[in-house]
């Protein structure tokens, strides 16, 4: 069976060339222009995952009504926000409203698809609740390749898929100073400088909500980060 | 060359002109001598009409006056020099006080002429009838004699003196005033010069027939005294003279009052006015430097425009100054918010199109196999690639801006951040060696360390660019009373005259006609003074003394005191 991908774009070339694309992947998609429409597909059917466009049409933050809304009718559907806009704001209030990650059109479709396979599998370990193999073990770092899910100290750390790939891009090799661009091409995202610190800063800013004395990730001035062994 | 004024602020312009008050006095002095002129002349014309009322009394008394045969024939010159040892012997004389004169004068009261000297020359009973006529218009302040035509003392009633007010004790400020405006002096010498009587013109011409006046100064100079002559009449002849002299004492002590009070007056006004006018200065000028500073801080140094409040509410000149400033600056917002949005506004409506076209070339990758057709999706994904970074670089700014808002300060070391990030660039610019002076010590301070590497990067990826190949780009961390200095300095081409306080605002790039591959809006260096700010410093360009290349200053206030 198939799955299947709600997609929420309000404009007509780019909701086709997406729909083209993951259905060459073999996804079934549903495209919808805006966000009655696609309130009222969720309603009956819920989608398998959902990418959605910020601004709709003529209002400018229907994207984030619509994730409330779908988050409201499930708890566990990934929900991808495609958006023109970078603003720190934008993204932190996405990611507040329970989206699983925040990507800028301009990321490519290879990067697009990985994410979107990376949230399916992390959908299918979570419902398989078997003993995953794929482990990473680093000291009180815990961290599960299937699920991609982290733990530090026993407790689940509530990452975004970006962020996750940011930590495990650290942490597989302790020691190692990543920069920027590595971090960049091993979290498959495209931004600046500034949204990897940004990013950077709010793992730190989790990290530190299960523990305050969270200090392993190692800021190396003109260089990058490095995960502290 | 065109005489240049020194700079004078208008306070003290205004102090300058309150200076023209000072010609109040001098006007004032003016009128007051005009007064005494005045003065003086009604004394004078009072002088001559007592002359001519003691001259009614003897008109017409031929026997009063007139010249005994003998005198007369003792020739003219005689006469006059009688005349003058008299007239000088009776002036000594009534200077004495009155209980050392002669007993016998009060058998004659009021009248010296009565004296044993003086008998020889006159007739007792004529004499003493003129001094009893004299006695009747005697006053304190005037000498009145009478003389016959052959110049002989008939007679003389009162003196030239004032009663001196007895020298009470002065206070300093009213001897300030005597020393400023010396009052009229009373000792002055009373006695008349031997040649009053030859050349006096008035008696000359009162015995010719004709009323006349002079004035002259006492024989000391200390005092000015005024005469008046009239002839006394007996038919057609002229028996005699009546002459009446006077000090200008009195007038002059007019005059010293009216100056004093006009002094008085006039330093009263000038303070008040002054006062009023430095007040006035001070308020104008404080309203104005108020609106300066306004009108200066109004537009901050990241470009963003308050409105002005300083007068506002004023009707005056200085409030329409405020108000069409502020409407200025409103517009000026208006047009700042527009442009700070367009770039913002233009990356977020190009983004999607670019994305159009990119998911269009990779679903035609997809589906066009050949070789050609690849080759020319990847120049185009190049090209888009490239477009895509000019959307991202147009909102570095503003985003970092929203980061500033919300960045937390942190104190931290820095010559450990600067000694990283170099490091760091010698492993990404291998080409380009980096010369790194640290100070001995601690150099605390507080900001944000990935803001400061952020800023590093931009000044070195800067020098980097403009380096002249082979030559080592400098980073310097000095240590100063309060302060550190961060320079990065590289050998190479110099700014432009005028550019170098232009750069560090948004858009403004160094790279004119630079065809290069590198990507520049210009933001680079305004990013770096954005964060230069947040740490509370400053940021500067400079060419270097020697003309070797540039240098990018950056002056940071130090958190505590370091170990030095």
């Amino acid at each position: 069976m198939s799955r299947r991908i709600a997609l929420v774009e309000d404009d007509a070339a780019l909701r086709a060339n997406y729909s083209d694309a993951l259905v060459r992947q073999g996804y079934e998609i549903t495209a919808y222009a805006n966000r009655p429409d696609a309130i009222a597909a969720f309603r009956l059917r819920l989608p398998d995952l959902a990418i959605i466009d910020i601004g709709l049409g003529r209002d400018q933050d229907a994207g984030f009504a619509l994730c409330r809304d779908l988050r409201a009718l499930s708890a566990t559907v990934p929900i991808i926000f495609l958006t023109a806009r970078d603003s720190e704001i934008d993204i932190v209030s996405g990611l507040r409203l329970g989206a699983d990650d925040y990507l800028t059109k301009d990321i490519s479709f290879a990067h697009l698809l990985a994410r979107i396979a990376a949230l399916f599998r992390r959908l299918d370990a979570m419902q398989e609740r078997g003993s995953s193999e794929e482990v990473l073990e680093r000291g009180d770092l815990r961290v599960d390749l299937r699920r991609f899910t982290m733990y530090w100290k026993g407790a689940a750390v509530d990452l975004t898929l970006t962020e996750f790939w940011i930590v495990h891009a650290l942490a597989r090799f302790p020691g190692h100073v990543k920069d920027r661009d590595q971090l960049m091409k091993d979290a498959e995202l495209v931004v600046d400088d500034a949204t990897i610190t940004s990013h950077i800063k709010r793992i730190r800013r989790k990290f530190a909500e299960l523990d305050v004395s969270f200090d392993r990730i190692d800021t190396v001035y003109g260089m990058g980060y490095r995960w502290k062994a | 060359m065109r005489l240049r004024l020194p700079a004078l602020s208008l306070r003290l312009r205004l102090a300058l002109l309150s200076l023209a008050l000072l010609a109040l006095p001098w006007f004032g002095y003016r009128y007051v001598r005009e007064m005494e002129r005045f003065l003086l002349d009604a004394q004078l014309q009072t002088l001559l009409g007592t002359a001519r009322a003691v001259a009614t009394a003897l008109h017409d008394r031929p026997g009063l006056v007139d010249v005994p045969a003998a005198a007369a024939q003792a020739g003219a010159d005689n006469t006059r020099q009688q005349a003058e040892a008299l007239l000088q012997q009776l002036a000594v004389e009534s200077q004495l006080p009155p209980d050392l004169q002669p007993q016998h004068e009060s058998s004659l009261p009021g009248s010296p002429l009565a004296r044993e000297p003086v008998a020889p020359l006159r007739d007792e009973v004529r004499s003493a009838e003129i001094a009893a006529i004299l006695k009747g218009l005697e006053r304190t302040t005037s000498r009145i004699w009478v003389v016959n035509r052959r110049y002989r003392l008939l007679a003389l009633a009162g003196e030239l003196r004032r009663p001196n007010a007895p020298a009470a004790e002065q206070a300093l400020s009213r001897r300030f005033m005597e020393w400023l405006i010396p009052p009229p002096r009373e000792d002055f010498d009373e006695a008349a010069p031997d040649d009053v009587l030859a050349t006096g013109k008035e008696i000359a011409n009162a015995l010719q027939g004709l009323p006349g006046t002079r004035m002259r100064t006492s024989p000391d100079g200390l005092a000015v005294i005024m005469s008046a002559a009239h002839p006394v009449w007996s038919g057609d002849e002229v028996l005699g003279a009546v002459v009446v002299e006077e000090t200008t004492n009195s007038i002059l002590t007019v005059r010293k009052l009216a100056l004093e009070r006009l002094l008085v007056v006039t330093l009263a006004v000038f303070a008040v006015a002054a006062a009023a006018l430095m007040w006035f200065a001070f308020r104008v000028s404080s309203r104005i430097i108020r609106l300066r500073d306004e009108a200066e801080a109004a537009i901050d140094a990241r470009g963003r425009i308050t409105g002005l409040v300083s007068g506002q509410r004023s009707s005056d000149e200085i409030g329409d100054l405020s108000r069409s400033f502020s409407s200025v600056l409103s517009r000026l917002s208006q047009q700042q918010a527009y442009l700070e949005t367009l770039a913002d506004r233009l990356s977020h409506e190009l983004r999607t199109p670019v994305a159009v076209v990119r998911s269009s070339l990779e679903n035609l990758r997809a589906s066009l196999p050949e070789q050609t057709a690849q080759t020319y999706i990847v120049r185009a994904e190049e090209g888009l690639a490239r477009l895509s970074a000019i959307l991202n670089r147009m909102t570095e700014a503003t985003r970092l801006e929203q980061s500033l808002h919300s960045a937390d300060r942190e104190d931290y070391e820095m010559s450990a951040v600067v000694s990283a990030c170099v490091s760091g660039y010698r492993s990404a610019w291998p080409q380009t060696a980096f010369e790194l002076e640290l100070p001995a010590g601690t150099v605390p301070v507080r900001g944000s360390p990935d803001l400061l590497a952020q800023l590093l990067d931009k000044l070195v990826d800067n020098a980097v660019d403009y380096s002249t190949a082979g030559q080592p780009v400098r980073i310097v961390l000095h240590r100063l009373e309060q302060r550190v200095q961060l320079s990065v300095v590289n050998a190479g081409p110099l700014l432009a005259e005028g550019l170098a306080a232009r750069l560090f605002n948004a858009m403004v790039s160094l790279r004119e006609g630079d065809q290069g591959g590198g990507l520049h809006l210009g933001l680079g260096l305004y990013v770096a003074r954005l964060i230069a700010e947040f740490h509370g410093g400053r940021i500067a360009a400079l060419n270097r003394p020697d003309g070797s290349g540039v240098e990018m200053r950056v002056t940071l206030p130090m958190a505590v005191a370091g170990v030095p």
